[in-house]
């Protein structure tokens, strides 16, 4: 009977001290805002349930991120982040990150070559491409080129991304290709947009905000990433993706680990499992991330509103993450003075 | 009311450390920064924003929006608060309901419904369109009008509130004996009215401009970054560009424009007495 009332109390003391050694093991991750309840099916929940750890999930745009990490660089409460590869670039370069072990990731040989080294040294690992053109109207515009965004057909009702946003710099560069102009000097183009700034409706920051306005007819053309097309189909509206003649700009987002975290075990087996094709595979088919593990396969339908396959992603042209750090306080000073005033 | 000082000062203590430590403090130490460049102390923040001609145009562009809010509201508050206070009881309660109800409404909800009424289908431009004005619908959003009506729609309430507040207070007969001893309309206003309502008026004026300067909401969403205004632009400052200088030295610009309006305002009502 003493035995009986012994044992469930130890039982609870055994559970309790469990529940506080997986409660020990914890990982601090960094993340954009975008599609969290999704994620967390996909990826946290099943995670957490492998690992016997806890995920704490930080959210918020790149630069509020990126100014964590660097403000708490001597004691990091970061441990492993996603972000685009030129904010990965700007962070690699001030010493805040560590070389990922890529020996240690199951899934790296799987990845698409582009995706393992994307800015060299290990200190990057690339998760996901996304390709940018122009999505349109069919029924009201043809959009055959880059240059089409000056067309008199579309004045007046089209818009482009801002230039502080990451398709901005994409925007620039096509349609730097489309005027035929120095690929190392946006200048002349940026000029370009000040003398149409009239007929552009809005610079956009936010993918969401561009779909409200072609929703609602205000805008008929405009440059967006792939990870927004899903917002455009299934709409009363016939709209179409480009494919222009100077071809798809591309970028792509990476995972990065802050240097001296203490956690790098852990970080390394989250890594692993986001990049494995069952989870590549959960986040494609949600269509929240295109997948940069080519074991990846999904059907036609979940294709057509993803980055998807290896030819397409060879095909997209690429600005350069050291490029974009060099010169986009130049092109910002220069769109604020020939563009917004 | 109480026995000694110190009671009374003791019941306001921890509103005022609360007060101090979660606002007075914090503000304090970002706003300094507005004064410090190259770890020393200096104004060289404030030359080199005035310096950039965008910054100019942003700073006239929301110094004209406000000024012009705020004297649209005063024009049309005027009217309506006259109207409000001649009405009887339960009409007046009606009419005064429905100016207050758009406050209870979300200032996000009130601007997106303007992205709709701008818009190239909405309500303006069918109606433009259907009586000949334009052959094509013209372009509403993103432009100054776009955030200049925005502001007023949302700050209008304030100016009107403050004016039949003031207006209550007005001695019943005054206007009747002016108009008796043939004072015009425009007279009454300028000698009667207005001078008796002015503490109304500045206090409205203030709350309006001061509204105008600092929402973000609305220019954010009406004018996107093609009208800039001082307040995206400091949420651009320090959420795109992590210039925390430079954001500083915009709070201290509106800062200084709310309290420079407030003064203004009194300095004008004061000089009419």
């Amino acid at each position: 009977m003493k035995t009986q009332l012994i044992t469930p109390g130890a039982l609870a003391l055994c559970l309790t001290a469990t529940s506080a050694v997986a409660q020990d093991r914890t990982l601090t991750i960094s993340v954009y805002s975008f599609a969290q309840d999704a994620y967390k099916e996909a990826l946290y929940d099943p995670f957490e349930e492998i690992c016997n750890c806890e995920l704490v999930i930080e959210t918020g745009n790149s630069v509020e991120r990126m100014a964590k990490i660097e403000a708490n660089a001597a004691d990091p409460v970061i441990d492993m982040a996603v972000i685009s590869s030129h904010d990965a670039l700007a962070l690699a370069q001030k010493g805040l990150l560590a070389q990922i072990d890529t020996a240690s990731l199951g899934n790296f040989d799987k990845l698409y070559p582009a995706a393992q080294d994307p800015l060299g040294n290990g200190m990057a690992v690339g998760y996901t491409f996304y390709a940018s053109s122009i999505v349109y109207r069919s029924d009201l515009v043809t959009i055959d080129s880059w240059g089409d965004l000056f067309s008199d057909e579309v004045a007046g009702r089209v818009a482009l991304p801002n230039i502080t946003g990451t398709q901005g710099p994409l925007t620039l560069m096509m349609l730097n290709k489309a005027l035929d102009q120095d690929p190392s000097d946006f200048g002349p183009t940026i000029d370009a947009i000040g003398e149409k700034a009239d007929d552009i409706v809005t610079f956009y920051s936010r993918s969401s905000e561009l779909a409200q306005l072609m929703l609602q007819e205000e805008v008929i053309a405009a440059p967006v990433g792939r990870f927004a097309w899903s917002r455009f189909q299934g709409t009363p509206f016939p709209f179409a993706w480009a494919d222009p003649a100077e071809g798809q700009a591309g970028g792509m987002n990476v995972m990065i680990m802050t240097k001296d975290n203490g956690n790098e075990e852990l970080a390394l087996e989250f890594m692993d499992y986001w990049l494995s094709t069952e989870v590549q595979t959960r986040v494609a088919e949600a269509r929240i991330d295109s997948p940069a593990n080519m074991e990846v396969t999904v059907s036609d339908e979940i294709a057509e509103a993803l980055t998807y396959g290896g030819d397409l992603i060879k095909s997209l042209t690429i600005l350069p993450p050291e490029e974009i750090i060099e010169k986009r306080d130049g092109w910002v000073e220069q769109w604020n003075r020939s563009v917004i005033q | 009311m109480f026995q000694n000082r110190r009671e009374g000062l003791a019941l306001a203590l921890p509103a005022a450390i609360f007060t101090l430590l979660v606002f007075l403090l914090p503000v304090s130490i970002f706003l300094s920064e507005a004064f410090r460049f190259d770890g020393g102390w200096s104004l060289q923040g404030y030359v080199q924003f005035f310096s950039e001609p965008l910054n100019q145009s942003v700073f006239l562009r929301t110094l004209k929006l406000g000024a012009l809010v705020a004297g649209s509201s005063a024009v049309i508050g005027y009217a309506a608060a006259f109207c409000i206070v001649n009405l009887d009881g339960r009409a007046r309660g009606q009419i005064f309901g429905l100016v207050v109800l758009p406050l209870m409404i979300s200032p996000v909800a009130r601007t997106y419904a303007w992205i709709v009424i701008l818009g190239r289908t909405g309500i303006v431009n069918d109606t433009i369109v259907g009586l000949g004005l334009s052959e094509t619908p013209i372009r509403l959003l993103f432009t100054e009008t776009a955030v200049f009506l925005g502001l007023l729609q949302l700050f209008l309430p304030l100016m009107i509130i403050s004016l039949v507040s003031a207006m209550e207070n007005l001695p019943r007969d005054v206007i009747p004996a002016a108009r008796v001893l043939g004072a015009s309309w425009l007279q009454v206003f300028t000698r009667i009215i207005l001078p008796l309502t002015r503490e109304g008026l500045v206090m409205g004026g203030t709350l309006v401009f001061t509204g105008s300067l600092t929402a973000y909401i609305t220019p954010a969403i009406l004018g996107g970054s093609k009208v800039l205004m001082l307040e995206t632009l400091l949420y651009q400052k320090v959420n795109v560009s992590n210039d925390f200088v430079s954001a500083s030295v915009i709070a201290m610009i509106l800062i200084v424009m709310s309290f420079s309006a407030n003064l203004l305002l009194k300095r004008i009502a004061t000089a009419r007495r």
